[in-house]
């Protein structure tokens, strides 16, 4: 879970075990408690694995995008990469979120972390 | 404890695009099945389906499926485990005719998929995924299969031309299975090394073509199952028992298993399967599996531990998984070219097997006389995993 009109990406940090989530759980993936604190994650990351897709759903009015899974140390996120062009990409490369517009559902416009070049 | 067999299975209508109405397509397939099994006698129904609700408007199937074809006074339900419903569906059915609940199940699955615009179906599918930290940031499952797809390239050397591999020997064998979608022969050269191929096989999500996926099909597929007590009172055909079931869970969000390469739902699920079958992996004689994208068809295969990781596409590229291979996978063309209509994937899947373990499979028959034949149904993106193991009694 994103929280609206923060600059950072949110984790959940577990109060036994300190294991770091993201998204949110109910309980613990590691120990199972209940209890989490909300913690800020890294805003730059590690570019892992990407793709460019062609064929979009709908809600994005693009004829294709970059997505990818960025490693943030202790958590990792999965997400839009803001790149023109197949060349910009690379796994292994540095990335930092920047709020912004990433789809439309249901009519709203929904909101979120892009990554783009740090 | 009572052992459960299935008697009988049935496609209907070739997958593809079909003009009828969805309960008429799923009743297509009962009715063959009903005709294979001798009986309609049957005492439950339950409907594998994912997406109805959202793209046919309608929700409700077994009451729909059973109304139609006057299955009174059998019950209903319909069963949703996104694209492992078939499987699902099956295990319910075993389990009910198990604890003595009902002597004879009927599972029949169907997904009507063609009816709407292709950024509506993948979108419908989408909402498989995580809502808040996949589906929002309009990740899809061809891009979830792309991501796995590089990681794979990068960790083990694995090529398109690998993928394009599978692509061909589930043509190839798709050629021979009259109910599939595709019917179509391809080659290397034709979607892959030639000028042509860059506008036949466009890259979709790099680095996944167009021919590393599965295409949108309407298709139903049908089993009836009942105890082996019963079986052997009705059934005329070689007893084939639903010998092993296994299910496998895994994180919703792919980034948060540690090895996003490794399903731990498909090994789960495996190990539980061969368990209560009583079997090795080494027993099982061939394989159905869920290649939604290519490189599912080499993850599934060392997830489940049939190969080494890192050694299936080498296995591949040897001819082992042919029909005429050491240990075919996917003779009826798998999702690539039978089709994915997904709620009924997993039902055609062991529809398949009873047909390769009676003989009946026709151009596309293992020549070795299979006795152990295995499926895995991969729901999510392999976060809901059933594996199904059939025997030739």
């Amino acid at each position: 879970m994103i929280k609206m009109l923060q600059k950072v990406p949110i984790g959940y940090e577990c109060k036994k075990c300190g294991k770091i989530h993201y998204p949110k759980h109910g309980r613990c993936l590691n120990c199972k408690n209940i209890y989490f604190k909300e913690v800020e994650l890294p805003s730059e990351g590690i570019l892992i694995t990407w793709t460019k897709l062609k064929s979009l759903p709908t809600g994005i009015d693009k004829k294709f995008l970059f997505f990818g899974i960025i490693n943030l140390n202790e958590a990792r996120y999965i997400g839009q990469i803001d790149v023109e062009n197949q060349e910009d990409i690379q796994i292994g490369m540095k990335l930092k979120a920047k709020w912004s517009k990433i789809r439309v559902i249901d009519n709203k416009d929904i909101f979120g972390f892009v990554w783009a070049k740090s | 404890m009572r052992e459960v067999c299935i008697i009988s299975a049935g496609i209907g209508s070739r997958w593809g695009k079909y003009n009828g109405s969805l309960i008429e397509m799923m009743s297509e397939a009962s009715l063959e099945a009903i005709d294979d099994a001798g009986t309609d006698k049957i005492d439950a129904v339950f409907v594998a389906n994912m997406t109805a609700g959202r793209i046919n408007n309608q929700t409700a199937l077994s009451s729909a499926l059973i109304d139609y074809l006057n299955l009174f006074p059998a019950v209903g339900a319909t069963i949703e485990n996104g694209p492992a419903s078939g499987a699902t569906a099956a295990r319910i059915g075993y389990m009910a005719v198990l604890s003595g609940l009902h002597d004879i199940v009927m599972i029949t699955g169907g997904e009507k998929m063609r009816v709407a615009p292709n950024p509506v179906i993948t979108d419908s599918i989408a909402t498989i995924l995580h809502p808040e930290a996949e589906y929002i940031h309009g990740i899809t499952l061809p891009s979830l299969g792309a991501l796995l797809t590089r990681l794979y390239f990068e960790k083990y050397g694995i090529t398109s031309e690998d993928l394009a591999r599978i692509a061909i020997k589930n043509h190839s064998n798709g050629l021979k299975n009259n109910k599939a979608h595709i019917q179509k022969k391809i080659s290397m050269e034709e979607i892959l090394l030639s000028q042509e191929a860059k506008n036949k096989n466009p890259v979709i999500a790099d680095p996944l073509h167009l021919y590393d996926m599965c295409p949108i099909t309407d298709g139903a597929a049908s089993i009836i199952m009942c105890s082996m007590d019963k079986a052997k009172e009705i059934s005329q055909k070689p007893l084939i028992k639903f010998a092993g079931t296994g299910q496998g869970m895994d994180t919703m969000a792919v980034h948060e298993r540690d090895d996003p390469i490794f399903f731990k739902a498909v090994k789960d699920a495996t190990d539980q399967a061969l368990s209560m079958a009583g079997l090795k992996r080494e027993d099982i004689d061939f394989a159905e599996v869920h290649d939604a994208f290519e490189i599912l068809e080499i993850a599934q295969l060392e997830s489940a531990g049939f190969y080494e990781f890192g050694k299936a596409h080498l296995a591949i590229r040897n001819g082992e998984t042919e029909i005429t291979g050491r240990f075919p996978v996917n003779t009826s063309g798998g999702l690539k070219a039978r089709g994915h209509p997904v709620g009924a994937t997993g039902v055609a899947q062991l529809c398949e097997i009873v047909w390769q373990l009676r003989g009946e499979a026709g151009e596309r028959q293992i020549s070795n006389n299979p006795k152990h034949g295995y499926a895995i149904n991969f729901g999510g993106f392999g976060n809901n995993v059933v594996a199904t193991i059939l025997s030739r009694v």
